[in-house]
């Protein structure tokens, strides 16, 4: 009889073990769970690697850590930041006290492939002076014989006079590119 | 929307290269109407049988620019290149998609990507007139030639930029 008491007694304490064990455990989890879901957003440390790695198959050249920085500022918007580089502003650098906790694989699996194939066209031996109608400026650059300012910076509100100053710019750049080779030509032959 | 984003950003890069021009680079869409068709003109580099030289190319970007990058190709007057295909077509590491590489010899970072820019293409290409790469010829003729005759390539190169002038 005597014999039975410890052997009833460890089965009980192993069971009141397991119980308390659950129930301490769903105790801490229901005190846990706000802060655990708050935890990404509130700390913002934390980013979801799916999103880092979605943007870095776009930019492989970006590092994983302004593409984190970037989206834990924005609140994790793939579309925001891929709005941002797209728009030519580029990321941030993050502030050295950033600190990540997600480290990512350094392997970024290259999807697109464009191809690249030559379209044959009619690019025939044509020169730049006739490519660019530039004979008749050059009858009057012979006389004047004087390099003209270049015109850089060029910039207008107008659409039309943007077009006029690009054309100018490449017409000023073949003319004086011709005179100068015409010069050495000339000094060469001398 | 995606041809929106390319064209908001193609007049960008327009602006900035009309406003603070790199070196010898001239390079504009030739119609505003058309933003993914451009032409440049690239001055050839100091010291190489280019020297003295203007190149025109024209740039084709696609819809979804920047993502993809654009094709460049030497108009007018052929460039005699060993990168450069005889019809003109130039083939540069920043030129191809991070995944278009079976040879694995570009690094990433030389390829292209969306924080590259017309700018950028366009200096590479001018140093690439300097430097030939010898491992991926496009034009072999020329790669022969620059290898193993390498007076007669410079000689080459100069007619056609005498060429190119109208000269």
């Amino acid at each position: 009889m005597h014999d039975d008491e410890p052997s009833l007694n460890i089965p009980s304490l192993l069971t009141l073990a397991v119980v308390s064990f659950f129930v301490l455990r769903w105790f801490f989890n229901r005190d846990d769970s706000p802060s655990t879901g708050g935890r990404p957003r509130g700390r913002g440390n934390v980013v979801d690697p799916a999103q880092v790695e979605q943007i870095l198959q776009m930019f492989p050249q970006l590092s994983t850590r302004e593409i984190m920085w970037d989206l834990q500022r924005n609140g994790g918007s793939v579309a925001a930041t891929t709005e941002r580089i797209l728009a030519g502003r580029g990321l941030e650098t993050p502030p050295p006290s950033f600190q990540p906790q997600v480290v990512m694989p350094a392997n970024r699996p290259a999807t697109q492939a464009t191809s690249t194939t030559a379209s044959t066209s009619k690019a025939g031996g044509q020169d730049l002076i006739s490519r660019y109608n530039l004979s008749a400026k050059l009858a009057s650059e012979n006389a004047e014989a004087i390099s003209a300012t270049p015109s850089k910076n060029a910039w207008s509100q107008n659409k039309e006079e943007r077009q006029r100053l690009l054309q100018k710019r490449r017409d000023e750049m073949i003319l004086a590119a011709r005179r100068k080779m015409m010069q050495k030509e000339q000094g060469n032959a001398q | 929307m995606a041809s929106s984003v390319a064209q908001k950003r193609l007049f960008h890069e327009y602006k900035n290269l009309s406003t603070n021009p790199p070196e010898g680079i001239t390079a504009g869409p030739v119609s505003e109407d058309d933003m993914f068709y451009w032409e440049a003109l690239i001055e050839g580099p100091g010291d190489t049988p280019f020297e003295g030289g203007v190149f025109a190319a024209e740039l084709k970007f696609p819809k979804d620019y920047p993502l993809s990058p654009p094709t460049m190709k030497f108009v007018g007057g052929g460039v005699w290149h060993p990168n450069v295909y005889p019809n003109g077509t130039v083939c540069i590491s920043i030129l191809h998609p991070p995944g278009d590489d079976p040879n694995h010899y570009e690094h990433a970072s030389e390829r292209w990507s969306p924080i590259q820019s017309v700018e950028k293409i366009l200096i590479s290409v001018m140093s690439m007139l300097a430097e030939p790469n010898d491992e991926s010829p496009a034009n072999v003729e020329a790669a022969k030639m620059w290898r193993e005759r390498r007076p007669e390539y410079e000689q080459k190169v100069r007619d056609e930029v005498r060429k190119g002038l109208g000269l």
